[in-house]
């Protein structure tokens, strides 16, 4: 079954931003399963992360006049409204995120990145897996850490025992790899077996051993 | 922060693993910067990737419900926002009024036609919005931005001119976006350079295009409307920080 596009989405963005509700809950149908899955890897806590993925899509329908088309995916700014929300619960120790700030600047840096957008349109949840699998696990690590844990570089080397420059390094090197590998698979020949598009698990290992 | 610094820290920043002082020193440095800082302008991408990189959980059936009446209750933001009408933007500029200072640069004979013309713009607004509303799934991605901030509410100003017609769509706070039908061709030592002009003062430079053969021409505004009183475009040679030709293209601003 082939994943919604980014032409998909930004129609459903007009729908939404019209008041249509059904529309909200197609983008709920198509999304639902990753934004439950990033809140539950951030807070490990069923009713938690469903309680956040339910006001992250609350949100969506309350913001939408917000979202701009022209400065990225409406599944990536949907995302991070769920990640920002999830890390908010769990780092409470730490000076808060202004939400509402937090949402409406998602998107703010960003213009369409076509390279990691047809990527991700194209590649299963198994391949994305396989290539953040691939990264040298201290670069994972300090991905993981930043991402699904909310910590700063700063802490990271704390936790990490290495020095600052190294942590902020071993995120921009995972980056770079990312990127590289994404790219590569732009390129990429049909999986073998596969029912479209894509680059195989050899392909994205061979790609970050580069 | 500045261009050094984000781009050392852009890797950190689309992790999510800066400090808020940090994040927000960043994000106001990107927020102008035309610069192309490719690591902290990928956190969108990075965090799709991230997020969909993980085993997907299924919900349980009655979540979607709880949603759909939870939304049922809530307003949409943009929904319960006044918005700022065409008419009320340009009634300053009524036949019966000074002209406002910012009219002394343009030719007296535009100036009138500004201030008389344009004034049915809500309702073409309307007609507009329906239409591209009908036929977005026939359009490019620059239609459905236009559709999309008039669902939302943002107010969209009519701008005329010999050089074409179409909005001026200011998204409340968070910039403005030209969009332009069919917009004249330019020699290719040409440009056309767009201006924000202030109730006192000089006209400020917010952006250039060249034309091109697409019917829809979307160009992005360098500065927020707000406490602005005109908008025009140019022919110019290259950018410059005063214009040196008489507009092609106007718009009153303010309601």
């Amino acid at each position: 079954m082939p994943q919604p596009t980014q032409t998909d989405d930004a129609v459903l963005a007009v729908q939404i931003a019209a008041g249509d509700r059904e529309a909200l809950g197609e983008l709920y149908d198509r999304y639902v399963s990753v934004a439950l899955a990033t809140a539950l890897r951030v807070v490990s806590d069923r009713q938690l992360a469903e309680d956040i993925v339910h006001d992250a899509f609350v949100a969506a329908w309350q913001k939408i006049g917000r979202y701009d088309p022209a400065r990225g995916a409406l599944r990536a700014w949907l995302l991070t409204i769920v990640r920002n929300r999830a890390i908010d619960r769990v780092r409470s120790s730490r000076p808060s995120m202004d939400i509402d700030a937090a949402d409406a600047l998602a998107l703010l840096t960003s213009g369409p990145n076509p390279t990691w957008d047809a990527a991700v349109e194209r590649l299963s949840a198994r391949e994305l897996r396989a290539a953040v699998d691939s990264l040298p696990p201290e670069q994972r690590t300090a991905v993981e850490l930043a991402f699904f844990g909310g910590h700063t570089y700063r802490e990271i080397a704390d936790m990490t025992g290495v020095p600052r420059g190294t942590a902020n390094g071993r995120l921009r090197l995972a980056l770079a790899k990312l990127r590289n590998l994404l790219s590569v698979g732009d390129a990429a020949p049909l999986t073998e077996g596969g029912s479209g598009p894509g680059i195989a698990s050899s392909e994205v290992a061979h790609g970050l051993d580069r | 922060m500045n261009c050094r610094e984000v781009d050392e820290f852009g890797a950190a920043f689309a992790a999510g693993a800066l400090d808020e002082r940090q994040r927000r020193g960043a994000l106001a440095h990107l927020a102008t910067c035309r610069q192309p800082h490719p690591d902290a302008r990928m956190a969108p991408a990075l965090a799709t990737v991230l997020a969909s990189s993980l085993e997907p959980v299924t919900p349980p059936p009655a979540l979607r419900q709880r949603l759909m009446e939870t939304i049922e209750a809530r307003p949409q933001e943009h929904a319960a926002q006044p918005r700022r009408s065409v008419r009320d933007a340009v009634a300053p500029l009524s036949p019966d009024m000074s002209p406002r200072p910012f009219l002394g640069w343009l030719p007296q004979s535009l100036a009138r036609g500004l201030a008389v013309g344009g004034v049915t713009a809500a309702l073409a607004l309307a007609v507009v919005g329906g239409s591209l509303y009908a036929q977005l799934r026939d359009r490019d991605d620059a239609l459905r931005a236009l559709a999309t901030t008039i669902a939302a509410g943002d107010a969209a100003l009519r701008v005329s001119g010999e050089a074409g017609s179409g909005y001026l769509v200011d998204r409340q706070g968070t910039g403005a976006t030209l969009i332009l039908a069919d917009v004249k061709a330019l020699p290719a030592d040409r440009l056309y350079e767009l201006w924000l002009i202030p109730e006192q003062g000089a006209p400020t430079a917010v952006g250039t295009f060249t034309p091109s053969d697409d019917e829809i021409t979307v160009v992005p505004v360098e500065d927020d409307l707000d406490g602005y009183s005109g908008f025009a475009m140019t022919v110019e040679a290259e950018r410059v920080d005063a214009p040196t030709t008489d507009p092609v293209l106007v718009a009153p601003l303010e309601g």
